[in-house]
């Protein structure tokens, strides 16, 4: 089991002129701590227009200023837009390459397609379309990256023959995943041979099917990249004290605030009848834990707050369905002061992180987790 | 938190509906034929013209509703209307700014079953090949001409038709008050198509809806479904939001 951080950048209202500064300065400082720590990955979504639920429109801006403050934390992009609206192929191979060497070779690259009207009609970009071209992109992605040149021709973008520069520091390329909330969009992963970079919040049940269908069914895939990702990784939120009832009670406020913000989103589906959007995705789950009492038991008991005994629980469960990665959602819209994240933090890194340990990430354990300071 | 709206409901309090009691009985309303058409609006208008208790949908955007009833228990009957899509807590919702009805028992029916701000007019929904033209003329003006233009076939199953949020006088503990009533009709689907939405009249005023017009396009739907009316199950408070001010009139329907 690994563990990494995970980034909305959810700012409050009002927007003062320091409001999002001083949030995007505590996620940097989150981050830092965090690698310092030991855990192993760092994730930033791309989102546009969704008012305080996320503001971070430029994740690759923030994943560099994150490579740059930090050693060993791997900086995942997740997810790039594979829209064409929103972001041109050329630039995503040309901007991941960029973010991948000056990491040192530290970059995950997630893929997705967009999932709310606010940001698709925002874009004037056709739902009907999304998921095929999500597929042209993450495609030609690994060829844009390798390849000394290249030409393409396809249904939503081309090119004529040229040298697409830098290229990727990593050999063959980082590792690509997608974002996993449609249901059967894991099954899209393992054919492709990208890992599963789930953003639900689903109960045990119905994500122990999910993966056990994306194991069996990558092992007969054709890769778009040049190996497989096999990797199943989820969301969680994370709030670690050493009291129970303030950890649980400071990990449902921080919940039921990105629920009800995340709420708040109109999905596709809301308003865009389309065949490309079957399922509301992330949001009945996100709803029905909004209103607190539809939330079901085992959705709180697989939720990462608590003392650290209870969040050891939930993530030994986790692991046993078969997930290798957690990624925590920290906070939103600030409703956890910036000194109980980063003392979060701290705390599961002492008590939680060798829970999970290999004998040689033991060794690697920083100093400042092993001492809890 | 997401943005509140701004209502003065004193503003408004006396021009709304009256409902006598909240024991309304069902209708339904099988093989009906729904068109409805999605654009969006400024927020700023929008938001004014929101109960506190909701939150705007951001986007703000309108939802032109035409609804041909066959058969009903006011007999048939085509109503409109014009709704604000919007937040209750986590809940999409329409809130109803204005209707009209093609008959004077459909449109008390409505008024005094559910809280819908309904008077009578000439409400047609037409058939063209290329298109469905929806239109209400109150006192020999059009106050909505709009269309749903070049209709292809899709699944019932694209089709998301979210609830309604009536505003109304209602009794409750005794005394009778503005409230947010839940409208939550269920919808068995038999035919769908989908098209571009084209408004080309919008009067606002005749609909209860400030200064706001319909811009930029999202979809329009037309399916034909049997549908109804419920009985009421929930009503709000409009001025707390509704994690605070919602109250459960009965059970759940006995099909949920």
């Amino acid at each position: 089991m690994k563990f990494g951080i995970f980034y909305e950048i959810s700012v409050p209202r009002p927007w003062t002129r320091e409001r999002e500064r001083e949030v995007y300065m505590n996620c940097l400082e989150q981050v830092k701590l965090a690698d310092e720590l030991g855990f192993e990955q760092v994730w930033a979504v791309e989102h546009h227009f969704l008012e305080e639920y996320s503001h971070c429109s430029a994740p690759e801006l923030f994943l560099t200023a994150c490579a740059m403050v930090t050693k060993n934390i791997r900086v995942g992009h997740g997810i790039v837009v594979c829209v064409p609206e929103f972001n041109h192929p050329i630039k995503i191979a040309e901007r991941t390459a960029t973010l991948d060497i000056l990491s040192g070779g530290r970059l995950e690259v997630g893929t997705g397609r967009s999932a709310t009207w606010t940001e698709l009609g925002g874009f004037r970009a056709n739902p009907d379309d999304t998921k095929k071209s999500w597929d042209e992109f993450v495609r030609c992605l690994p060829k844009m990256w390798m390849q000394e040149s290249f030409s393409y021709q396809g249904e939503f973008w081309s090119m004529p023959e040229r040298t697409i520069l830098p290229k990727v520091y990593q050999r063959p390329h980082p590792p690509m995943w997608v974002a996993v909330t449609s249901p059967g969009t894991e099954l899209d992963a393992a054919d492709r041979g990208l890992g599963s970079l789930g953003l639900t919040f689903a109960g045990f049940a119905e994500q122990e099917k999910k993966i056990r269908e994306y194991r069996r069914r990558i092992q007969l895939c054709e890769p778009v990249g040049a190996f497989v990702n096999e990797q199943v990784g989820t969301t969680n939120f994370l709030f670690c004290h050493e009291d129970n009832d303030i950890g649980v009670a400071t990990g449902k406020r921080l919940g039921d605030t990105f629920n009800y913000l995340a709420a708040q989103l109109i999905s596709t589906r809301e308003v865009f009848a389309s065949r490309s959007y079957q399922s509301l995705g992330l949001l009945p789950q996100l709803r029905r834990a909004a209103t607190g009492p539809d939330a079901s038991s085992e959705q709180a008991e697989g939720l990462c707050f608590g003392d650290p005994a209870r969040i050891i629980r939930a993530i030994k469960r986790w692991e046993s369905i078969g997930v290798d990665r957690i990624n925590f959602l920290l906070n939103a819209n600030e409703v956890v002061p910036q000194e109980q994240v980063l003392a979060s933090l701290r705390l599961f890194a002492k008590e939680v992180m060798p829970a999970f340990a290999t004998p040689a990430s033991k060794r690697a354990l920083a100093p400042a987790a092993a001492g809890g300071a | 938190m997401p943005l509140f709206g701004q209502l003065d409901l004193s503003t408004i309090a006396p021009h709304l509906p009256t409902l006598p009691d909240l024991d309304t009985h069902a209708w339904a309303l099988p093989g009906a034929e729904t068109m409805q058409l999605l654009l969006e609006t400024p927020r700023g208008a929008a938001d004014a013209l929101l109960p506190k208790a909701m939150h705007p949908a951001v986007p703000s955007y309108l939802a032109f509703t035409f609804t041909r009833c066959p058969e009903s228990p006011v007999g048939p009957f085509t109503f409109a209307t014009v709704r604000l899509g919007s937040r209750a807590g986590a809940h999409p919702r329409g809130l109803v700014l204005g209707a009209y009805a093609s008959t004077p028992e459909a449109a008390d029916g409505l008024r005094r079953g559910w809280g819908f701000p309904a008077s009578a007019a000439k409400v047609s929904l037409t058939r063209r090949h290329d298109r469905l033209m929806g239109t209400v003329v109150k006192d020999a003006v059009t106050v909505l001409d709009c269309a749903l233009v070049n209709p292809e076939a899709i699944s019932g199953s694209d089709v998301q038709l979210i609830n309604w949020v009536t505003m109304a006088n209602a009794p409750l503990d005794g005394t009778t008050s503005p409230m947010l009533i839940q409208v939550d009709p269920k919808y068995v689907f038999h035919k769908a198509e989908r098209g571009r939405p084209e408004v080309s009249v919008f009067d606002p005023a005749a609909w209860n809806a400030g200064p706001l017009q319909p811009g930029n396009p999202i979809v329009a739907t037309v399916a034909t479904v049997d549908t109804d009316l419920p009985r009421i199950r929930f009503v709000m408070d409009p001025a707390k939001p509704v994690y605070q001010g919602t109250r459960r009139i009965r059970e759940s329907r006995a099909d949920e």
